[in-house]
């Protein structure tokens, strides 16, 4: 038997009976449209958080205090609250004497109530340099200026302040520059307002954000000399890896040490940063769509028993066919087209709605609620959805397709 | 053609065994037209069956065309029923919402044969019935002569050495069932091999020959010269 006639029969034999294919498919449909939805979301997720990081600034590296960890997902221990004072001054001046370091800028980090007036407002702020605001491509002011080298030198209590926080302290009416904030009962001048809100990496509120001097904050609201961290920005001409490398040789010597094992500091360039991100959401999204996949698989189980049903309606045709020549291959092959093109014109209808719910959403997020969500709609989703659907004809098709090419010619042609 | 020699069926019945068929031996030769007949129960549709390669024999030998049932495959059986067997069932057993095209197709779609030659097959065993101007009507909205001969038709088809007929005018009134012993007869006439299972005298004679089936075993085996009675039987 051709493929051709093979296809041909099925689908005459699906459009017969139209109204119980489309709602033999529709657990086919709803389980690829789950799929491809969850996908979906798990992608936007994904390309929020890296274009995040992405947003930082170019060519950064980030140096971390604390050995770097075993675990390809387990944090640093200065990130679970564990004080390492290992990065200090030194590090940084060692740093911007290497030629393929264009920059070395420390940061400390700690919270505080900013008052003003009556209104208080818990916010994170970051001690750091002049060059914090070279740097970071999200640290650019809108309104007045950025503090100077002069500034972190001589210890003034200026600050560059977040929108946000600019909007919930002073309101839309007052301009927040030239007035006074107390962080932890210290005065700052309000010299800035940073441009953009929002989040930005790692969970740092830019938008409530108060940026003051470095000197300030180690000395005066966290009583420190080491740093948190320090971004370094690699000189352009050099290869991003190279530098890292050469950063890497450059603190070991700085702190002394000789097994590499014994690392006290962690460097992670941009690209490590994505592909540890990318690694987590990749598994949100494969948890996404594991969740979303049960659904196939009711779906799966539903086409296999309506199929079972198909077998047992159609007994005397089978007889027939088997009686005018059809061997148990070509009984088995028609009925397993049958249902992989049940699944599969499924799981083009499952895509298609998918796809529609996705665009929808993003245009209700977009339009109704001003929620930045990124529209993703990944083509591999597109083509997991076709196999899948494939996948589940052949595999919830082929025990009734089985059934149906071993019966008895006799028996089948006989049947009432 | 067909050469059976001390055939045996045994069916498992309720965990209990039944002979339908308990010793039958006869031949067959190209070109005849034989009728099996017998009472209700007798062996004749288990015989013809076996015959028609839609089951097996338990025991005995049947060669068709010199070669043995017991030397082939399912899948060879089904080559062989589909190039040299054309089936008439008494209950037609045709696909209801196909056309009368698509239900003569249907023999030829496991065949050999290439899709392109295959509407001249159709159109020609179609022909062959009486029923051109049918071709493209469903098989459901048919009365049951028309039923038959489109069934006829597609028994014919694969232009088959052989046509087995199981109790073929069973469900149509007299005139219809006249019409279709008529194209059997004229098939026969044409060098096409019948054998006719029924239980019908006045159908058993439309053959030349008339094989008698009780209690499994064949009670005659009789030549019939002059046919001249089945004319007005039918009728």
């Amino acid at each position: 038997m051709l493929f051709r006639d093979a296809f041909k029969t099925s689908t005459r034999s699906l459009t017969h009976g139209k109204m119980r294919s489309i709602l033999t498919m529709l657990g086919i449909v709803i389980g690829i449209a789950s799929v491809i939805i969850l996908m979906s979301i798990g992608q936007s997720a994904q390309d929020i958080i890296l274009g995040q990081v992405q947003s930082i600034g170019s060519n950064l590296i980030i140096i971390i205090p604390g050995a770097p960890s075993n675990g390809r997902f387990s944090s640093p221990a200065s990130a679970q609250g564990i004080v390492i004072t290992s990065l200090q001054q030194r590090d940084v001046d060692a740093l911007e004497r290497e030629p393929s370091v264009s920059l070395a800028v420390p940061e400390v980090r700690g919270q505080a109530d900013a008052v003003y007036g009556n209104n208080n407002v818990t916010v994170g702020f970051t001690g750091s340099t002049a060059d914090f605001f070279t740097v970071s491509n999200l640290a650019k002011v809108s309104e007045g200026q950025t503090f100077t080298k002069s500034d972190v030198d001589s210890g003034n209590h200026v600050a560059v302040i977040g929108p946000d926080l600019a909007k919930t302290l002073f309101g839309p009416n007052i301009n927040p520059i030239d007035k006074t904030v107390h962080l932890k009962g210290v005065s700052f001048r309000i010299i800035g307002v940073l441009g953009k809100g929002g989040t930005g990496a790692f969970g740092v509120d830019i938008g409530n954000l108060v940026v003051i001097p470095l000197s300030v904050a180690q000395k005066q609201l966290l009583g420190i000399t080491y740093f948190n961290v320090i971004v370094a920005q690699a000189n352009p001409s050099y290869d991003i890896n190279f530098v890292k490398s050469r950063m890497t040789f450059v603190l070991r010597q700085d702190h002394g040490i000789t097994d590499p094992n014994k690392d006290d500091f962690n460097i992670q360039t941009q690209a490590d940063i994505l592909s540890i991100l990318g690694s987590i959401t990749s598994i949100l999204t494969l948890f996404l769509a594991s969740i979303a996949s049960i659904s196939l698989i009711v779906g799966g189980i539903g086409i296999m028993n309506i199929m079972l049903v198909s077998v047992t309606e159609r007994t005397r045709e089978i007889g027939l066919r088997k009686a005018v020549g059809a061997t148990d291959k070509d009984i088995l092959q028609q009925f397993l087209i049958e249902s992989v093109l049940l699944t599969f014109a499924g799981g083009v209808i499952g895509i298609a709605l998918g796809a529609g719910v996705v665009g929808l959403a993003y245009f209700v997020l977009s339009t109704f609620f001003s929620i930045g969500w990124v529209f993703a709609f990944p083509i591999s989703s597109v083509i997991l959805g076709l196999v899948v659907s494939g996948v589940a004809g052949i595999a919830f098709g082929i025990y009734p397709a089985r059934k149906a090419g071993k019966k008895n010619p006799i028996d089948a042609l006989r049947y009432e | 053609m067909i050469e059976v020699n001390d055939l045996k069926k045994e069916y498992l019945e309720e965990e209990t065994p039944t002979k339908a068929l308990r010793g039958v031996t006869f031949s067959i030769d190209k070109g005849e037209f034989v009728s099996i007949m017998g009472p209700s129960g007798s062996g004749k549709s288990t015989l013809l069956h076996i015959l028609s390669f839609l089951d097996r024999p338990t025991g005995g030998s049947y060669k068709f065309q010199g070669k043995s049932i017991d030397d082939m495959t399912d899948k060879e059986l089904a080559h062989v029923r589909n190039k040299d067997m054309g089936f008439v069932f008494q209950s037609f057993n045709l696909l209801s919402r196909l056309t009368v095209y698509d239900n003569v197709e249907i023999p030829l779609i496991y065949s050999d044969i290439p899709p392109k030659k295959r509407s001249t097959l159709v159109e020609e065993a179609v022909r062959s019935v009486g029923l051109e101007e049918k071709l493209y009507t469903e098989a459901g909205k048919l009365s049951g002569g028309q039923k038959q001969r489109v069934a006829i038709a597609r028994a014919l088809v694969t232009d088959p050495n052989v046509i087995f007929a199981d109790e073929p005018t069973g469900n149509l009134d007299s005139q219809s069932g006249l019409q279709v012993m008529e194209i059997l007869e004229s098939l026969h006439h044409k060098g096409r091999t019948v054998v006719l299972v029924t239980h019908e005298t006045q159908t058993a004679e439309f053959a030349n020959r008339i094989i008698k089936i009780k209690d499994g075993m064949v009670e005659s085996d009789k030549l019939i010269t002059a046919n001249h009675l089945r004319s007005g039987n039918l009728k």
